[in-house]
């Protein structure tokens, strides 16, 4: 696998050019190349090669000299990304440096970013979920934000055919509201977990409790190992057991012999043809030397992650374009949504005392949305629905903290496991609100002279109603599973800290009021392609990432089918 | 920070388990260093390597000072903490040592293993706790706890997470392959190192 090729110095032109090799930018490689199409992968960051470039996958906590704590020293340089509390000695190389893209905060926003080969592929947490068509819907049914183009029955085959490729985890229960993907073998609950689930599912009629539906391995495939319940995730997996652009998509880009993928290469604006009336390649910056260079293709994929792949549309001015490249609407950069996170309840569970565990589950539980799916289930205090994430655990040494007690007997005491504790913290769904918006700021200029962003962005009434009930409905069910001890918890922050950013260039129907039209092709420039975050129209309560990849590949598919046809 | 640190190391969160307070079986005097601070003052070091020893004895398993607990608690003060972290601890084993005095007439490192352990009767009772938290964050608002608590948390954290107990005292499984959900504790005995 060390043998990508990067020199794109010999040729300045392409069939395609994909911005970015995160989780959407390699679906997009993958395709492309696999159809044929000389295709130029843009990255910003440094490669990182599966296996080769992930130096701390086996460290044990003795390893590092702060037993995986990063220095203070080394986080100044993360101040952001070290909000999110995942960041420590062994993935901090894979966590974005502040200064690189420096952005104003009008109100509290944290936009946690990877600039590398892989981008955020290599630090998800792998939660999968198809959306539904109560998710496609549900703009067109309240009147909130614009209708999206397309319906569950448009990308079903498609989430079908991504989920084949990069394998997930799961187990089928016939939800409306949470379709079933194409499964591996799912993950086992544990003791508690069951007992949990079955009271949860007895006591409240139509709330399911399942395993979470990950895009890990539990069987070998393509090659790649099945999941060892490691829970190293996020320095790069040595099995490739789990989703990445770097174990997955971009290996098999590839061994097409059509990729070439060049990094440190920040792309900087779409350059657009005016006599074409469509785009024609990509201003690049190099960012280690700053030379300004110039590649062309036949279309132009933006995989940038949602605010990335803004802020060059934004940056991309014309004569026809002076508020960015296919900004007829005044809509690019608004609707900027999230999850709500980090609100729900946790507490003890009194039994299973000679039970445990084998494994470190990259895997939780799961409760699928069940408010205003049907007539049933509607309440009048808040549009939209939430699931929950949770799992349950034994407590080991750190529980010793709050013990009262020390001494030899205390020490020894605490070589067992504690307590089995479980816990549930909901995402909710956010509306898409034309003020929630990222803007450029020309005054103020990156190390590259690249505009910076402005984010103005905050939940409003509807979802903090939302965070209310969450909580309500967290320790509610807590109680009536039998959990002792009970404590519910509103750990809201703002935006960001979901880390599911999206919208700021939708899709819709109507080029007036949209960016972006039913194939993720930008309404006034078709071989302009927008297929990561940016592109949804409205945020669901379900992770988005599967949704990000079954949408660039049907993208990408229709691209290559119109190119044939001559129509780009 | 310190603190955040150490829970990431523990189970999924933490809820509090209230045990009996156990009788001290140290009487081992170590107001004399046997080791270079590379951050904190000699003073300050005294303090701490009395504090793990008193927490941590030695039993049939190995004590703090044989895993140099006190030793990593002075990387953690001088690489993790920043600068305002410094002053807090500075100030709380100053504040620690100085209500000691008032107590016993005495630091705490020069004091009998008894008045140690009544004095730290006396800090668990007054310490506040942490909150529980949930993918290495405190949920809801977390108070200060004080410099006694976060230093009986990072001294756990640096006993449990040293090579020796982490390999030969708790249950050490790097891969442990297909996750099994329900098995009998018996079979893997102490808890899991990883
Ligand atoms: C800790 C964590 C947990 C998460 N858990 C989940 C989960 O469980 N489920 C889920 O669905 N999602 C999850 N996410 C979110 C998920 O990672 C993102 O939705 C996903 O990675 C977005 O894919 P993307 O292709 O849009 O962008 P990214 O994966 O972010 O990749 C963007 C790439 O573009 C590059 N780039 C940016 N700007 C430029 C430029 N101007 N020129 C060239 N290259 C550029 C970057 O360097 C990067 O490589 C999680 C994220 C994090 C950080
Ligand atoms: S938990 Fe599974 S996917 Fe994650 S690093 Fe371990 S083996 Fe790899």
């Amino acid at each position: 696998m060390a043998n990508f090729n990067i020199d794109a110095k010999k040729d300045m032109t392409y069939d395609a050019i994909v911005i970015g090799s995160g989780i959407s930018g390699g679906w997009a490689a993958k395709e492309l190349c696999e159809s044929g199409l000389k295709t130029l992968v843009l990255e910003r960051g440094r490669l990182v090669e599966h296996v080769i470039d992930y130096p701390t996958m086996n460290n044990d906590p003795w390893d590092t000299e702060l037993r995986g704590a990063a220095a203070a020293e080394e986080l100044k340089e993360r101040q952001i990304n070290a909000r999110t509390g995942f960041v420590g000695e062994n993935n901090i190389h894979f966590f974005a440096k502040d200064d690189e893209n420096p952005y104003k905060e009008v109100k509290p926003f944290m936009w946690v970013r990877a600039n590398q080969m892989g981008g955020r592929s290599l630090l998800w947490g792998k939660q999968c979920y198809r959306w539904s068509d109560l998710d496609f819907e549900a703009n067109a049914k309240d009147g909130h934000g614009v209708d999206w183009p397309i319906r569950y029955n448009d990308i079903k085959d498609w989430y079908t055919y991504v989920e084949k490729f990069a394998g997930i985890s799961g187990e089928a229960i016939g939800l409306p509201q949470l379709p079933d993907s194409h499964f591996l073998p799912p993950m086992e609950l544990n003791c508690v977990e069951k007992d949990v689930k079955k009271r949860i599912e007895k006591e409240f009629p139509g709330r399911n409790m399942i395993i979470g539906r990950v895009a890990h391995l539990t069987e070998p495939l393509n090659g790649r190992g099945q999941c060892q319940s490691r829970n190293r995730c996020d320095r790069g997996c040595p099995y490739g057991a789990y989703f990445s652009s770097n174990a997955v998509t971009l290996p098999a880009a590839n061994a097409t012999g059509n990729l070439t993928i060049r990094p440190f290469s920040l792309a900087d604006s779409i350059i657009y043809d005016e006599e074409k009336g469509k785009a024609v390649g990509v201003r690049v910056i190099d960012s280690e030397t700053k030379e300004v260079l110039e590649y062309y293709a036949k279309i132009v994929f933006c995989n940038a992650s949602t605010i990335g792949t803004t802020q060059l549309l934004l940056n991309s001015t014309s004569n026809r374009f002076e508020n960015g490249l296919g900004n007829d609407s005044g809509e690019l950069g608004h609707n900027l949504m999230d999850h709500t996170y980090r609100v729900g309840a946790m507490g003890k569970f009194e039994g299973h005392e000679d039970g445990y565990y084998k494994g470190r589950r990259p895997n939780g539980i799961y409760i699928p949305r069940y408010r205003n799916i049907d007539e049933k289930s509607t309440t009048d205090k808040f549009l939209r629905g939430y699931g929950y994430q949770g799992g349950a655990g034994r407590a080991n040494w750190g529980a010793g903290a709050n013990q009262e007690a020390f001494g030899g007997e205390f020490k020894d005491a605490l070589m067992k496991p504690g307590d089995w504790e479980f816990f549930i913290t909901g995402f909710a769904e956010c509306l898409p609100y034309h003020e929630n918006q990222v803007s450029l700021d020309k005054d103020k200029l990156d190390k590259w002279g690249r505009p910076t962003l402005v984010i103005d962005a905050e939940f409003k009434e509807n979802e903090l109603a939302i965070n209310k009930q969450i909580q309500i409905d967290a320790v509610e069910m807590l109680e009536k599973a039998g959990l002792k001890d009970i404590v519910g918890f509103d750990n809201e922050h703002g935006m960001g800290y979901g880390i599911h950013e999206m919208g700021t260039a939708r899709m819709g129907k109507d080029p007036k009021t949209s960016v972006l039209n039913a194939t993720n092709q930008v309404h006034a420039v078709k071989n302009v392609f927008v297929t990561d975050g940016a592109c949804m129209t409205s945020s669901s309560c379900v992770n988005p990432s599967l949704t990000y990849m079954a949408l660039t590949a049907r993208a990408a598919n229709h691209a290559v089918s119109e190119l044939k046809k001559k129509n780009l | 920070m310190q603190r955040r640190e150490a829970l990431k190391q523990t189970a999924l969160f933490g809820v509090a388990t209230a045990l009996f307070p156990s009788l001290l079986q140290s009487c081992k005097e170590t107001s004399r260093l046997n080791w270079q601070p590379q951050f904190l003052s000699v003073k300050h070091a005294e303090l701490v390597s009395s504090l793990v020893d008193t927490l941590l004895p030695k039993t049939e398993t190995p004590g703090a000072l044989e895993m140099k607990v006190d030793m990593f608690i002075d990387l953690v003060y001088g690489k993790l903490n920043g600068e305002a972290g410094q002053e807090t601890m500075d100030k709380g084993m100053d504040d620690f040592d100085a209500r000691c005095k008032e107590k016993f007439g005495d630091r705490f490192a020069d004091l009998s293993p008894e008045n140690k352990a009544e004095f730290l009767k006396m800090e668990e009772a007054n310490s506040p706790k942490f909150n529980g938290s949930i993918w290495g964050t405190a949920a809801g608002k977390q108070e200060p706890v004080g410099f006694y608590r976060n230093l009986k948390s990072t001294a756990l954290w640096g006993y449990f997470s040293s090579e020796e107990i982490g390999l030969k005292v708790l249950t050490y499984d790097p891969v442990p392959g297909p996750y099994q959900g329900c098995i009998p504790l018996a079979e893997v005995g102490n808890t899991y190192s990883l």
